[in-house]
């Protein structure tokens, strides 16, 4: 008996890259089909991390919920546990002393510069540039410190409550966050000479994994991705929140759409988080960190019946959080937009037709996390 | 770029928009429109040559009592607050048309709202497993699901004392 001959053309073959990959940052196996060293089809599998978070916020109350919030993206929690905290209190209509507000922002920013200080680092390895790595590390170290010495933890964070924050800003907080900002801005210098002086960096990212404004917009790209095609896309400017209208600070865009764009979009950007947290700190009002009377985790909290969307800028771009109420104690139904699903669905259509070698610059330049893509 | 006002008005002069199936109120967007099926890739058209892209798909389980599922589609563009929501009311057992056609990321939200609780999707190019192990065959979303069945793959459930 012969075994029936395969008509199927032999000109592509498939590698499978993950789901443990370096260059993945959590659990996720890209599906590449080759033509030679061209990449012809790109099919990212995930749910390596799906842990049901939206089944999970049916199962708790509100407050039961906090700690799941930052475990969505690791890297800027405190974000993701503020954006709950506020999407409750606007659904169910609660008040937050101003002093909590601006504390929000500068913990926020905080950890915005420490996520995107991990990227690089990250990425930097990825490309095969092992001292950048231990230079963010080191600044980030300092970030981390910090926001541990206020919350308790060092990646995370829990501290958001439901009218205010868990525990105030010490009186000597603002010197030491000065003195961290002055540490960053004292490094920064040297990261230009050491990354984008680098020839190799340039020839690696320049010009590589353009994203076109169509595709932005059937992907629904969001975030430093979207802002290196030269959209100046940013919810705390476009739909401002908390207290960030009250700050001065900018949106970077970059017009090539590239890696390189990418990049210089998240440096640029931590200048401006810099800039708010240097105005917030001098903005810090004196008085009462969560309502009076208040614990902040009320256990029978029954917001109104109706649905609410609320979106934040995170550090990978637009997180929107969708809970329906049935005026119950526990949200009948919260959906998490999360901005690296979409970031990453791009990829499909952008990674096509690169080579191979470029295949690791495409991908770590998108600043995915998976545990917030699967939730 | 049109305005959320402008393109609630072009759907309902096209008579694309449904009767509201509940007074059930979407805070935190700009206009909402409830939509019939039969008219949703029409409307998502409508929406993407209008400059906007496809935020969010949310499926909510509203079998009890209604009988069906909501769909909670939220669109926005890329200047000042312009979030639409289309509000889509399937019969269980119904497919939903596609939209993956129109919004490339439409394909993975699909796939998410089918795994997760049992939504088709008519024309849908691969409508398999997103997020849930291959061959899940429970729902975990439903409000009818309380416990997944016994793993082949754990065997503290199977243990002997």
């Amino acid at each position: 008996m012969s075994a029936p001959i395969s008509t199927e053309p032999l000109d592509t073959y498939t590698l499978n890259m993950g789901p443990q990959h370096p260059s993945t940052h959590g659990v996720l196996r890209l599906k590449l089909t080759l033509r030679g060293e061209r990449l012809v089809a790109v099919e990212p599998i995930i749910g390596y991390s799906h842990r049901a978070h939206e089944k999970m916020a049916e199962n708790r109350s509100y407050a039961q919920f906090l700690p799941n919030t930052s475990r969505q993206d690791y890297l800027s929690g405190m974000i993701y546990n503020f954006a709950w905290v506020e999407a409750v209190e606007k659904l169910a209509g609660i008040a937050v002393p101003e002093r909590a507000l601006v504390a929000r922002v500068i913990l926020a920013e905080f950890n915005r510069i420490s996520s995107h200080l991990l990227w690089i680092g990250a990425f930097l390895l990825d490309l095969g540039a092992a001292t950048p790595f231990l230079y963010t590390f080191d600044d980030r170290e300092a970030i981390v410190f910090l926001l541990e010495s206020v919350t308790g933890s060092r990646l995370t964070y829990c501290t958001g409550r439901f009218g205010g924050l868990a525990k105030d800003l010490d009186a000597d907080f603002p010197r030491r966050a000065r003195a961290v900002l002055a540490k960053l801005k004292a490094r920064w210098p040297e990261l230009v000479d050491l990354i984008e002086d680098n020839v190799i960096f340039l020839q690696r990212t320049r010009g590589v994994g353009v994203i076109t404004l169509e595709q932005c917009r059937t992907w629904g790209v969001t975030g430093p991705m979207l802002r290196a095609c030269g959209v100046p896309y940013d919810i705390r400017k476009v739909e401002p929140y908390g207290a960030y209208p009250r700050f001065q600070f900018d949106i970077p865009t970059r017009p090539e759409g590239d890696v390189f764009a990418r990049y210089m979009v998240r440096i640029l950007e931590m200048a401006q988080s810099v800039r708010i947290i240097e105005q917030a700190l001098e903005a810090l009002p004196e008085g009462p960190i969560l309502a009076a009377g208040s614990s902040g985790v009320k256990k029978r909290l029954k917001p109104p019946v109706g649905t609410q969307y609320y979106a934040v800028e995170s550090a990978r771009g637009a997180y929107g959080i969708l809970i329906v109420s049935e005026g119950g104690t526990e949200p009948y139904r919260a959906k998490f937009r999360t901005p690296s699903y979409a970031n990453l669905a791009v990829m499909q259509d952008v990674m096509p037709g690169t080579m191979v070698a470029d295949a690791v610059a495409i991908l770590g330049s998108t600043d995915i996390v998976l545990p917030e893509i699967d939730r | 770029m049109a305005a959320p006002a402008e393109l609630a008005a072009v759907l309902e002069s096209r008579g694309w928009t449904a009767e509201p199936a509940t007074a059930h109120p979407v805070s935190g967007v700009a206009e909402s429109r409830w939509v019939a099926p039969g008219n949703l890739v029409a409307a998502a058209e409508a929406a993407k040559e209008a400059g906007y892209f496809l935020e969010s798909m949310t499926c909510v389980d509203r079998l009890d009592p209604h009988g069906v599922f909501e769909l909670l589609y939220t669109f926005n563009r890329w200047d000042a607050p312009a979030r639409v929501a289309y509000r889509v009311w399937v019969p269980k057992d119904v497919a939903v048309p596609t939209l993956s056609g129109v919004y490339g990321i439409a394909a993975w939200n699909e796939r998410e709202a089918w795994e997760l609780f049992g939504v088709a999707f008519a024309g849908h190019p691969n409508l398999t497993w997103l997020l849930l192990p291959e061959g899940t065959e429970f729902r975990p979303l439903l409000k009818s699901f309380t416990q997944p069945p016994p793993s082949i793959y754990d065997d503290s459930l199977t243990a002997s004392p």
